[in-house]
């Protein structure tokens, strides 16, 4: 318990430690980012690393909660502590018709059919004008004023930002180390494992799929509604974009499929790549995701995280 | 009453594996072998009986409630549990992890589950093998990791597809036995094989299918002795 | 009723060469169990080779598909050997996975080459177009249809007359069978993803004239792709063709008789309905 309960603190601690301590509001920016990227990782490893079920399509939910958040914000002045959760929320009831259609396909099939629905997503986005705003898309001008512990909050500034991407982050990793030793994190290794065998021992496949996509669905719509917030505008090409979605399988594969600690590193490595060649080049990132995506699956298949913790003398197998 | 009853069992296919009109029925406490030539169906009877494939016609009643257009996991819940000609371990995860999987359908906390698994990995002799990877093992060992993942699930039924199909003289004694002791144990036990010496020895009775339908049942030694049954593994010419 | 022919007619001229993309795709699939997602990219370079084979030297679109098919059958062949071949025993999610990276890599270092810019083609003889029957043909798409059935023919003489051709097929038949037969499956892997990426290659370069060209283009394009196979089930290259002039039709129809740019979203639609409810396609026997 002691060699999981101390890495856990010394996380909170450097999570609360960060924003106390650095000034340097590009760092910051930087620092919210990965958490944003650690929870859009994660939520896309819950499905692909665990169950094995390869989506294209993540950006949809992704999309769904970053349109609810900022709508629930701009029309009906929902504050973001609320609205975030909200997004995850709807996100997580459109993946569920979503995954049972989609989940009576396998393997590469399910992978076409979710690249698919996203496109669809994005159709629906952009031509359903009297709720998405269309290809305009929305804006967010001002935050609302809130007072907290006596101090009024700056949203100008990064910390109220930090700490909002921070408790997100929070979530989605326990999400994940709860889902690793739960009965249900055991199913979807045999299912990822083997469908047919999985399901000949009792297992319901599919209520297990639709419950984790739907468990992934509500931490990328989190993800998206975060960042609604944060980046203050939302359009069809911003968040449901297909790019998007390859981002978060990046994020999971470069990390460690399967792993709880994966998506962080790869959203710190993806972060990072994308921080040092964009003063460089436009777009050139991408070039670089590519490119270690192939030589991640062709070396290290298991990733980078899943590469130190099989390093590790003492680490579990399996997990 | 009969635990399982098969009446009209039909399934089209376009190539092989079609079943026609298949009747039969299983008594409690029995070991029942269904055998016949490749592609007569005998698989497809195992996938449609475990809702891995929907019959075209016909009911499967379990205990006389019907099983038909149930889930396999919704079957294996009634208490049909099979093992696959093809065995499927779950290649990547260590062999008492496959079997807890399993057992996890009966005892929900994992403690109790990997008990459940390890009484099930003694009995049909995998106890040493336990943190081996199951695609590292042997396939005698495969073949026997598939009965601990079924026997794990508590079934009254246990569908064994070819068992002994693979296995040199030795482990074929050794699979028969433990087939009896399965049945002492208060399983009902069907087994689809082609090894015919086994089949014969430890069967109660046998169903004879060819290309989809049934064509003798009845004692394994007088079955045996039906023209109709030595026409279809031999060949038309007794017929 | 002219405005039906008219889109008829057009559908199935595009349909030919989505066919032809399609089939790259299918047959690669078929041989190896593959989905290359990165199928695509092959057709934006293809579409790129003629653009800058006319900018550059002065070269016809269509002349420069001497140049660009062979190109692209040796890129193929050394693509499978030198990178893929090692990918694909790790199963096919991590081939998904790896061929989801290679079209990253190839369309964004594209985009760093060449810029983002909407590209056109223009010909001397694209200007006017000749009218059989009353109906308005772009003579372009014409000469890329001819030819773009002519390539198939080919295709489908070399599969079904040539030693190396009745391998492909009988590999995708039946892999396990073929091994046993004695033919050579690493050989047939390599010559049919390099014959797959040459069709991708050669419809990018008959397309060209016909289309904007940009470097991502290939995302739009590995879409529609997976609509025509899937519509005309995975690994067959008569269920491509098909596909590939149904999709053609439905979306020239669309463009005149669906409102706003839902239009594109009526591919993806029977994209769903036939991955859900006819997974062997449309034309494929029931499974």
């Amino acid at each position: 318990m002691t060699r999981r309960l101390l890495p856990a603190l010394l996380g909170v601690a450097v999570l609360v430690a960060i924003p106390l301590s650095i000034r340097n509001s590009f760092f910051l920016h930087v620092c919210i980012l990965i958490l944003m990227w650690t929870v859009l990782g994660a939520a896309w490893n819950v499905l692909g690393g665990f169950a094995g079920q390869v989506s294209f399509g993540h950006a949809a939910l992704f999309a769904v909660g970053a349109y609810t958040t900022i709508i629930l914000y701009l029309k009906g002045g929902l504050a973001p502590w609320w609205g975030i959760p909200l997004g995850g929320l709807a996100a997580a009831l459109v993946s569920v018709p979503i995954g049972l259609l989609c989940f009576r396909l396998r393997g590469p099939y399910f992978a076409l059919a979710t690249l698919a629905v996203a496109e669809i997503v994005k159709l629906v986005a952009l031509n359903w004008e009297s709720v998405t705003a269309g290809s305009v898309g929305y804006l967010i001008t001002t935050l609302p004023p809130v007072r907290l512990f006596g101090l009024e909050v700056n949203w100008e500034r990064k910390p109220p930002f930090f700490a909002a991407a921070a408790v997100l982050a929070v979530v989605a990793l326990l999400t994940t180390g709860w889902l690793r030793n739960s009965r249900l994190g055991a199913y979807l290794v045999a299912i990822r494992e083997n469908e047919d065998a999985a399901e000949a021992v009792g297992i319901d496949t599919v209520r297990a799929k639709v419950v984790t996509l739907a468990l992934s669905a509500f931490l990328a719509g989190m993800g998206g509604g975060f960042y609604a917030f944060y980046f203050r505008y939302v359009d069809p090409d911003a968040v449901a974009g297909i790019g998007l979605s390859m981002e978060m399988v990046f994020i999971a594969v470069v990390g460690g499929l399967g792993t709880v600690g994966g998506p962080l590193i790869g959203a710190v490595f993806l972060t990072a790549v994308a921080e040092l060649v964009r003063d460089r080049f436009q777009m050139g990132h991408l070039i670089f995701y590519g490119l270690f995506m192939m030589l991640v699956i062709r070396f290290m298949p298991e990733g980078i995280w899943g590469r130190v913790r099989r390093l590790t003398p003492g680490a579990r197998t399996g997990g | 009453m009969a635990l399982l009853d098969v009446q009209g069992l039909t399934r089209h296919f376009g190539g092989v594996g079609a079943v026609f009109e298949l009747s039969f029925s299983v008594n409690e406490g029995e070991i029942l072998g269904l055998i016949g030539p490749n592609g007569a169906g005998k698989t497809t009877v195992f996938n449609l009986i475990t809702g891995f494939v929907r019959p075209s016609k016909g009911t499967i009643r379990l205990d006389g409630q019907s099983v038909v257009g149930l889930r396999p996991h919704a079957v294996a819940r009634r208490g049909i549990a099979r093992t696959f000609q093809i065995v499927k371990p779950f290649p990547g995860l260590s062999v008492r992890e496959n079997v807890t999987l399993a057992a996890f359908l009966r005892h929900p906390a994992r403690k109790d589950a990997e008990a459940a698994a390890t009484v099930q990995l003694t009995r049909v002799g995998l106890a040493g093998r336990v943190d081996e990877l199951a695609s590292q093992l042997t396939l005698m060992d495969q073949k026997r990791l598939e009965m601990a993942k079924a026997l794990a699930t508590r079934p009254r039924l246990l569908l064994l597809d070819e068992p002994m199909g693979g296995l040199n003289a030795t482990e074929v004694d050794d699979a028969s036995d433990l087939v009896r002791q399965i049945r002492a144990s208060g399983v009902t036990v069907v087994l689809v094989e082609h090894v015919m010496k086994a089949i014969m020895r430890i069967s109660d009775r046998v169903v004879v299918m060819n290309q989809g339908e049934k064509i003798a049942e009845g004692r394994p030694e007088r079955v045996v002795e039906e023209p109709a049954v030595l026409a279809a593994y031999f060949g038309k010419r007794v017929a | 009723m002219e405005t039906f022919a008219q889109s008829l007619v057009s559908g199935v001229l595009t349909g030919a060469l989505y066919a032809m993309i399609g089939i790259g795709l299918t047959v690669v699939f078929g041989v190896m169990r593959i989905i290359n997602l990165a199928h695509g990219e092959m057709v934006m370079l293809g579409m790129f080779g003629a653009f800058w084979s006319q900018k550059l030297w002065k070269l016809d679109p269509f002349v420069s598909l001497l140049v660009w098919t062979p190109l692209m059958f040796v890129a193929g062949m050394l693509l499978y050997r030198l990178l893929l071949r090692k990918i694909i025993p790790g199963g096919e999610l991590n081939t998904l996975l790896y061929t989801a990276g290679l079209s990253l890599l190839i369309a964004n270092l594209a985009l760093f080459a060449w810029t983002g810019d909407y590209r056109t083609i223009s010909l001397s003889y694209g200007i006017t177009p000749f009218r059989p029957l009353g109906i308005a043909i772009a003579v372009p798409l014409a000469v890329a249809f001819v030819l773009a059935i002519l390539i198939t023919v080919t295709l489908w003489l070399f599969l079904s007359r040539t030693d190396l051709g009745r391998a492909i097929r009988a590999t995708s038949q039946n892999p396990e069978a073929s091994v046993l037969m004695g033919i050579d499956v690493e050989r047939v892997a390599m010559v049919t993803f390099g014959l797959g990426t040459a069709l991708a290659g050669a419809a990018g370069v008959l397309l060209a004239p016909s289309l904007y060209l940009y470097p991502t283009v290939g995302e739009l394009l590995i879409v529609k792709c997976f609509v025509i196979v899937v519509l005309g089930g995975l690994g067959s290259v008569p269920g491509a063709i098909a596909g590939g002039i149904l999709l053609g039709v439905v979306e020239s129809l669309g463009a005149v008789y669906v409102s706003g740019t839902y239009k594109d979203g009526i591919g993806f639609v029977l994209f769903l309905a036939v991955l859900l409810y006819r997974p062997s396609g449309l034309f494929g026997a029931g499974r």
